[in-house]
């Protein structure tokens, strides 16, 4: 079990990690040249009138030191600012984008996980023979391939050949009454970003657990067991892939924490309204209170994945706590 | 174990094959349903108060939903809306006479105090970004009747009655008078006038659903609900014409996809002049950091001798999708656009000549030098939002090399750009003035007057640094002058001076090119205004109409086949489909199907080879 000095000592990296992420959060958009409304000033016909009163309102013509404070007693309370350019709370943008990319994301995460698993299994207990070959190849150039690229090629593939939806998560019309029908349109909309985005995560999935579990398999305590009569499934899994799952952890832990961020890439190609075409968008538009807003959320959920699998660590191998 | 797993993987198959038998229910009228896809900026607030720019796109949908006292014709002469008549009793009074069978969507009918309402609402609240501007020439308003409004300007204006208030949206006084802070008021239910409800808004990047007015005062639309989708890649908007997804594609299509377009049929595209203009920019302000010799007027004439806009034209946007333009208000304000002005003509000889007799001499590097010891070098920045002008700016930069003129062509990031114009410390750029909302030519006149290039904490409009006189006199009279032939006499002298010295060069007024279905949708306008929003002659929402106005299964068959085999044509709705289309559920089946028989395949292979070693 994980000890309370352990625990607490995590704990406290991830408050000041959290606190670190604020403030260099905030001082990134503010050193970047460019005032926001200089740019929607210019071309883009926002009067200086406008331009005077947004200053005000936003508090931009205060010294850096006061924005800064404004801004930390601001998000401790919950309050992100509002956007730039809807005037209207960044948290209202946030979340319904958040629970857009995490239905995409997580689906995609998991079925990327237990494939890689699945593969990495494969390619490790074959190593050499033409499965491995072919799998470890196969992933490798699929992981290998520009995620935009792949996505539009499925795209007009999907399009063309299985008159699926191009764009969004929602259709407007055709859609069978129900939540069931509702279902079906949403999956109807998923299946592409999903094949998208699991085609390009299976590769990382299936490297390191290939990796991992060879080294395992060069142990001592292997020739052992096997010596002993063990089977092969026993010997697979309860010895081979139960050491080699720590670096998976690691790994599992960080994307999860990552694809809060969404797949900016994937999301643009299938106008998918999450939080990667937020950030993109908010980018464009030089929308600094959404995109603090958007890199504080998903830097707090990296921390926290994280610190999950911190915790996770001691529980799955007791040596860890030791140190 | 194996035999459960193979049963398993049958169970599924069995009923992924059930599933792809359609089911067909009968024959009803369906609504029909116009599907837009959007590229430009997506809509971003629902509340008029807080709308900050002028081409966002929440002034298309506000448009849709919101009225406006007048709109403007193709010519851009007004015509009437919520006000049917309106007469000048004096040069700074004007009377409206409003319709009198205009309803809210709410069910409540629309009357002068409204108006009234609306008007000094926006009087009273300057820290509305832009409604507030619309008003700053009105004094007072009043309401001698309900059905008719006297307002009561400041001075003499020709812009009120034809360029401000058809983009002045009216607001219900009897929702928003119990409104307490404006601009931060969600209105997520907006009750306008106008020729579309709202239905339902998914967030700033997915989509804007509106439902048909039937009441509305001008004619209900021939279409029953509107969607506007919004789209981040054009590649991917053109499947989704191709496909029937989407019935219009645009506004802005680049000009390499319009092949894909025009080889699939059933889609028309159509080609109409953009209310913007790209343009060279010198900066000439007399206190700024640029190079100094850009203060000289001489110079500036010979580099305009120098540079060819018919050949840059045909460098960036193949020749057609563009015409070169010889003045600052964009070629679609037909009647404001003086015709006698034309470019300087190319003539390397000659701006090699100017720059000799004023004295700039080539020095021993072959780049002239200024008497002062100057020498004539120059960065030409292109904005990252307009990589596509590095181009031009790469051959202008070939010309002036010719003529012993340094120029170096720089990509900036558009923020910084901003800023350093702002800051004059630019020497050249090339940019592009677009605000697709404007109806006249004073907004692109107002931006040359000397106050726009005062130090301003924000910055004003000018990015030349332009500032005479005689132009800012001239400004102020096309504004008081309410007959048309003299203001536009006034203003074709005010461009006459811009081109005398050099202000700009102006290079070209690209075309928006958009898509639709033609096999499904009729009465999309033509026309050199952008239909997509502000003119109600021109509006191509309230003009479209469906070609089969009948939604029996029977006749839409031939359109959804031509697309699809079980996902129905856009225009029709729910109770003819599964909702899923075969081929798909295919594709689902086949992967579930082999992720199983992986999963055999491993585990039956570990079982073996677990049986042989144990031997």
């Amino acid at each position: 079990m994980v000890s309370i000095a352990y625990a607490t000592r995590k704990i406290t990296g991830l408050l000041v990690t959290i606190f670190l992420v604020l403030t260099f959060n905030f001082y990134l958009f503010r050193i970047v040249p460019g005032n926001p409304f200089a740019l929607l000033f210019r071309g883009a016909g926002l009067s200086a009138n406008a331009v005077r009163s947004l200053n005000a309102q936003f508090g931009l013509d205060q010294p850096l030191w006061i924005q800064y404070v404004v801004y930390l007693r601001n998000t401790l309370t919950g309050n992100l600012g509002l956007s730039f350019q809807t005037r209207t709370p960044v948290t209202d943008m946030i979340l319904p984008a958040l629970i857009n990319t995490v239905i995409l994301l997580s689906a995609a995460s998991i079925i990327s996980i237990i494939l890689g698993i699945l593969i990495g299994i494969l390619t490790a207990w074959r190593r050499g023979s033409k499965i491995d070959v072919g799998a470890s190849a196969t992933t490798l150039v699929l992981y290998s391939m520009p995620t935009f690229w792949l996505g539009l090629v499925l795209l007009v593939m999907g399009v063309i050949y299985f008159k699926l939806p191009v764009a969004g998560m929602r259709s407007f019309s055709g859609v069978a009454p129900g939540t069931i029908g509702q279902l079906i349109d949403l999956g109807r909309h998923m299946i592409l970003p999903l094949l998208t985005l699991v085609l390009g995560l299976v590769g990382q999935y299936v490297l390191v657990m290939k990796g991992a579990l060879l080294d395992v398999f060069t142990e001592d305590f292997m020739v052992t067991a096997k010596a002993k009569g063990i089977s092969n499934r026993k010997l697979l899994w309860d010895h081979g892939f139960r050491n080699a799952v720590l670096p998976m952890v690691a790994l599992v832990a960080l994307n999860l924490g990552l694809s809060i961020g969404g797949a900016v890439q994937t999301e643009t190609v299938f106008s998918w309204p999450g939080m990667g075409l937020l950030i993109y968008q908010a980018i464009l538009s030089r929308d600094y209170p959404v995109l603090q807003g958007s890199f504080l959320v998903v830097t707090v959920a990296v921390i926290i994945a994280n610190f999950v699998a911190d915790m996770l660590y001691p529980i799955l191998d007791p040596r860890v706590s030791e140190t | 174990m194996r035999k459960s797993l193979v049963l398993t993987a049958l169970f599924l198959l069995t009923i992924s094959v059930s599933a792809l038998t359609p089911a067909r229910v009968g024959a009803q009228a369906t609504p029909v349903t116009f599907t837009v896809g959007w590229g430009a900026a997506p809509m971003d607030t629902l509340n008029p108060t807080a709308i900050t720019l002028y081409d966002g796109g929440a002034y298309v949908i506000m448009h849709l939903i919101y009225d406006t006292l007048v709109r403007a014709d193709v010519n851009g002469d007004p015509i009437p809306d919520l006000a049917q008549s309106w007469t000048y009793t004096n040069s700074t009074t004007v009377v409206f006479n409003l319709v009198h069978n205009a309803t809210w969507h709410d069910g409540e009918p629309f009357t002068a105090t409204d108006v009234v309402y609306t008007v000094n609402t926006y009087l009273a609240h300057p820290e509305f970004p832009i409604m507030r501007l619309y008003v700053q020439n009105v004094k007072s308003i009043s309401a001698p009747d309900n059905y008719t409004v006297q307002i009561n300007l400041n001075t003499p204006d020709a812009t009120f009655v034809s360029e401000l208030l058809p983009a002045m949206f009216i607001i219900p006084k009897h929702i928003w008078q119990n409104v307490s802070n404006f601009t931060s008021y969600a209105n997520s239910n907006p009750i306008g006038t106008g020729p579309f409800k709202f239905t339902s808004w998914g967030g700033v990047n997915s989509y804007v659903q509106l439902a048909a007015n039937t009441n509305y005062f001008l004619g209900a639309p021939h279409i029953d609900q509107l969607v506007i989708r919004y789209f981040t890649s054009y590649s991917a908007m053109a499947l989704a014409l191709q496909s029937g997804e989407i019935d219009y594609a645009g506004p802005l299509f680049p000009p390499a996809l319009v092949p894909t377009l025009t080889s699939t049929s059933g889609i028309q595209v159509v080609t109409r002049p953009d209310q913007r203009y790209y343009y060279f920019c010198f900066n000439e302000y007399p206190n700024g950091t640029g190079n100094p010799t850009l203060r000289d007027v001489r110079v500036r004439i010979a580099l305009s001798h120098a540079v060819n806009i018919t050949e840059l034209n045909q460098v960036v946007w193949n020749g057609t999708f563009a015409t070169p333009q010889n003045t600052v208000i964009p070629l679609t304000f037909a009647k404001w656009v003086n015709p006698n002005i034309q470019a300087y003509d190319f003539n390397l000889t000659e701006a090699a000549q100017i720059l000799d007799n004023a004295g700039y001499k080539v020095g021993s590097d072959g780049i002239r030098v200024s008497p002062s010891g100057v020498r004539l070098s120059f960065k030409i920045e292109v904005p990252s939002d307009y990589t596509e002008e590095y181009r031009a700016a790469q051959v202008i930069a070939s010309w002036w090399k010719q003529i012993g003129v340094e120029a170096k062509p720089e990509i900036t990031d558009t923020g910084t750009l901003g800023n350093e114009v702002a800051a004059w410390q630019h020497d050249t750029f090339i940019w592009v003035w677009s605000v697709g909302e404007v109806v006249g030519p004073d907004y692109f006149l107002s931006m040359f007057k000397s106050t726009e290039a005062q130090p301003n904490p924000n910055g004003g409009l000018s990015d030349s640094g332009f500032m005479n006189s005689t132009y800012d006199q001239l400004y102020t009279q096309q504004q008081e002058t309410t007959n048309t032939t003299q203001r536009q006499q006034i203003i074709w002298q005010m461009q006459q001076i811009l081109h005398d010295n050099a202000v700009y060069i102006p290079l070209y007024d690209p075309s928006a090119v958009q898509g639709y279905r033609s096999d499904k949708f009729t009465g999309i306008p033509g026309g050199s205004l952008p239909p997509l929003n502000q003119y109600a002659a021109n509006n191509l929402f309230l003009s479209v109409t469906p070609i089969s106005a009948s939604a029996t299964v029977q006749t839409s068959q031939p359109m959804s086949q031509s697309n699809s085999t079980v996902a129905p044509p856009s225009n029709s709705t729910a109770a003819t489909s599964t909702g899923i289309s075969s081929e798909a559920l295919t594709a689902i089946a086949a992967v579930v199907i082999v992720i199983i028989a992986a999963a055999l395949v491993v585990l039956s292979r570990r079982k073996k080879s677990g049986a042989t070693k144990t031997q």
